[in-house]
């Protein structure tokens, strides 16, 4: 009985081990490529068939590329706005949220459609009028501009899934806080939101790899003062392939560092632990 | 433990910031070999007048000069000696539309000079964006700006709406080596496309080596709508299905068999000829300069072959013109006036490959290899039997569209095989409709039209 109970499940656990194997491979390889790529001298980028392990390495491409104007500028700017985003987002998204767990209120389900068509709403078509409005605002070129409408961008999902996570919180421990003396926002401050934190931190992510990747806004509302993308995606397009790895490899690298360090919380909203 | 967790959270804040300030020293360490390099090209080339004048903060926004050596050589080197703050943005057409746009609708702006191709600049005069520059072309006249180039900047008013700038085209080029396999009788300086594709076939027989080059990735269309399309039919839109584009795309399918299948992720050909992929190629100036500024002796440019209905090729008009919102006037004309200079046309040329709109020996000190490209592109607008052809006008922001129709009959017929005449009917059907929704005439190659341009 064991003995033909063993095999199967070292199969079963073994077919696990190659998949999980293939997916990060299948990740993993274009990042290496990207990488390899970004530090190969550019005569050689063209080179075929590629060697996996590179016996020359050049720091030319990426230490021009580097160098060039506003590049850390606008990685420091790129930076900011995805700070503040995730702030605004969760400061402004999370009490939405929780109004939306734990209260019933009239046209509650026509509220949360209405807070997904926001997103549903093509943003392209509004980038004359957006621009015209910021100029006049006097908001034009700032990175609290940017900012401001990656938050709008962002707050749908946010309001979402942080309605999601407070609904996972059991409503009886907030309660039980409240009998033993808390006031309502004591006990969300000091009972609900500790217990939440992983959920938030994963809708934190998500903002934060929104504005990181966003494109069009940035480019739209500003003209000095850009996020690393908006600069980039115009000047890698058109610029040899050398520099378009490089440009991969350094707006890559910031979201991979970031995924690292949030990675823990992530499994947490898939729902590993919540409890 | 969520306390660990709200430490951890604050660490990866923490990191976010100290990667935000980080950069500051970093900026130091790297640009200062940038700056030196700089230095040392501005002491060979432009005599620095010694008068102390600053017209403040120009904002330049540009559709060329956008990749990003040419946007450094840009900053770092031509627009260094202007007496002022030039501040030069890059930008591709859709995004510098869209902002000057929004600047002229909301009545204020901070866009002081504009940069583009001719045929970018109707749709801002249709929306009233361009201011009349007549008096500061006129103040230029002494610049030797040929009248006809002179004239494209009218925009076919009688106003003048953009002031000359610099001009680029596309050439063939090739390497010495390819020279044993030139196809017998044929003189490099005046190929047809079927010896061009001989030459390819050639050096595939002699060497079993793939060595001619097209920029797939890169401009492609520009050959297929300037080069090839002109050559075989004499038009560039009214000609698309006709049967003269039928043996044309026989014919690309037929030289494809002796194109470096790498040609697909080409976005330059200048790469591939030094790391000796490909011999024989096509692309902008632009993109084959450094071939010819590093390897002079191993490379020649050469102007684009030939077709049966004579040397299709595209000449790029790139002009300079000041939106009505302008914040600083003076600052924009100064700046124009210093763009249009001899030397910093020259440098322009040395720089980033545009060559000048004015009229300019070329001194001495002017490399080899762009003297070639010079010549290369004198000799092919000079020949007899040129076909002049107009990048895309009046299609507004459509312009990208029009591509899109002749790379997809590329990808389709070329790299997919598909019928010919199956893929030109139903892409013709495409092009016809973006002719008539934005009402564009036909332009050269094509004969003009009254009201929208007709695919035959």
């Amino acid at each position: 009985m064991s003995k033909t109970f063993l095999p199967s499940r070292l199969i079963g656990r073994g077919f696990t081990y190659l998949t999980a194997i293939l997916i990060v491979l299948w990740i993993l390889i274009p990042i290496y490529l990207i990488t390899v790529a970004a530090f190969t001298p550019r005569e050689m980028i063209y080179d075929f068939p590629k060697e996996l392990v590179p016996k020359v390495f050049s720091t030319d491409t990426m230490r021009f590329f580097l160098g060039a104007y506003k590049v850390l500028e606008s990685f420091r700017n790129s930076v900011i706005v995805a700070i503040i985003s995730v702030v605004l987002s969760i400061t402004i998204g999370a009490p939405a949220g929780y109004a939306l767990a734990r209260y019933a209120f009239r046209g509650k389900d026509v509220y949360s459609i209405a807070i997904l068509s926001t997103r549903a709403f093509p943003v392209v078509i509004l980038s004359i009028p957006l621009a015209v409005t910021f100029i006049r605002w006097g908001m034009y070129d700032s990175v609290f501009s940017v900012a401001l409408l990656h938050v709008a961008m962002a707050l749908p999902t946010t309001i979402l899934v942080t309605s999601s996570v407070f609904l996972g919180v059991s409503r009886e421990l907030e309660e039980a806080a409240m009998t033993l003396g808390c006031s309502h926002l004591q006990a969300v401050l000091r009972v609900v939101l500790p217990l939440s934190l992983p959920g938030l931190a994963a809708s934190a992510i998500f903002t934060f790899v929104l504005s990181w990747n966003e494109v069009f806004a940035a480019t739209i509302l500003t003209l000095f003062n850009r996020t690393l993308p908006a600069l980039l995606i115009v000047q890698i397009d058109q610029s040899p392939i050398a520099y378009r790895f490089a440009g991969g490899f350094f707006i890559l690298i910031p979201a991979v560092v970031f995924m690292f360090f949030i990675r823990k919380y992530l499994f947490t909203l898939w729902g590993i632990t919540l409890k | 433990m969520k306390k660990f967790i709200g430490i951890l959270m604050l660490g990866a804040i923490l990191m976010g910031l100290l990667a935000a300030c980080a950069p500051k020293t970093v900026i130091e360490t790297v640009e200062v070999p940038v700056t030196v390099e700089v230095g040392v090209k501005e002491t060979e080339i432009v005599e620095v007048p010694a008068e102390e004048l600053d017209y403040g903060l120009v904002t330049f926004i540009s559709t060329q000069g956008v990749p990003i050596e040419e946007a450094e050589a840009m900053r770092g080197v031509v627009l260094k000696d202007f007496p002022g703050q030039v501040e030069f943005i890059g930008s591709e057409y859709e995004n510098f539309e869209d902002t000057i746009l929004a600047e002229v609708q909301a009545g204020s702006g901070s866009l002081d000079v504009l940069g583009a191709l001719y045929g970018q600049y109707p749709t801002l005069l249709d929306a009233g964006a361009l201011q009349d520059v007549g008096p500061l072309m006129a103040k230029l006249s002494d610049r030797g700006i040929p009248d006809a180039v002179v004239e494209l900047g009218k925009l076919g008013t009688d106003t003048q709406y953009y002031i000359p700038w610099m001009q680029a085209t596309y050439i063939a080029a090739y390497n010495k080596k390819a020279l044993d396999y030139i196809p017998t009788g044929a003189d490099p300086e005046a190929l047809t496309w079927q010896q061009f594709s001989d030459w390819g076939k050639n050096i595939y027989e002699a060497t079993g080596d793939k060595k001619l080059g097209f920029p797939v990735n890169g401009l492609l269309h520009r050959f297929l709508e300037g080069y090839i399309y002109p050559s075989y039919t004499g038009g560039m839109v009214t000609t698309f299905k006709s049967p003269e584009a039928v043996e044309m795309w026989e014919f690309i399918i037929d030289m494809w068999q002796y194109v470096n299948p790498q040609s697909m992720v080409y976005g330059y050909m200048q790469e591939p000829l030094m790391a000796d992929e490909v011999w024989v190629t096509w692309d902008h100036t632009a993109r084959l300069i450094d071939a010819f500024k590093n390897q002079p002796n191993d490379f020649v440019a050469i102007p684009a072959p030939s077709g049966p209905m004579g040397l299709g090729y595209m000449p790029v008009a790139v002009g300079l013109a000041i939106p009505v919102t302008a914040p600083n006037q003076e600052g924009a004309e100064e700046l124009i006036s210093y763009m249009t200079l001899p030397e910093t046309q020259i440098s322009v040329l040395r720089e980033v490959g545009f060559f000048p709109a004015v009229d300019v020996e070329y001194p001495g000190y002017i490399p080899q290899g762009i003297r070639m490209e010079g010549e290369a592109v004198a000799l092919q607008a000079a020949a007899a039997n040129a076909v002049p052809a107009m990048l895309p006008v009046g299609l507004g922001p459509r312009g990208g569209e029009i591509n899109k129709v002749y790379r997809d009959a590329f990808d389709r017929i070329v790299i997919n095989g598909e019928d010919i005449s199956t893929v030109l009917a139903e892409e013709a059907v495409i092009l016809q409709a973006l002719m008539d929704e934005t009402g564009a005439p036909c332009w050269p190659p094509d004969a003009p039209s009254v009201g929208a341009c007709q695919v035959k």
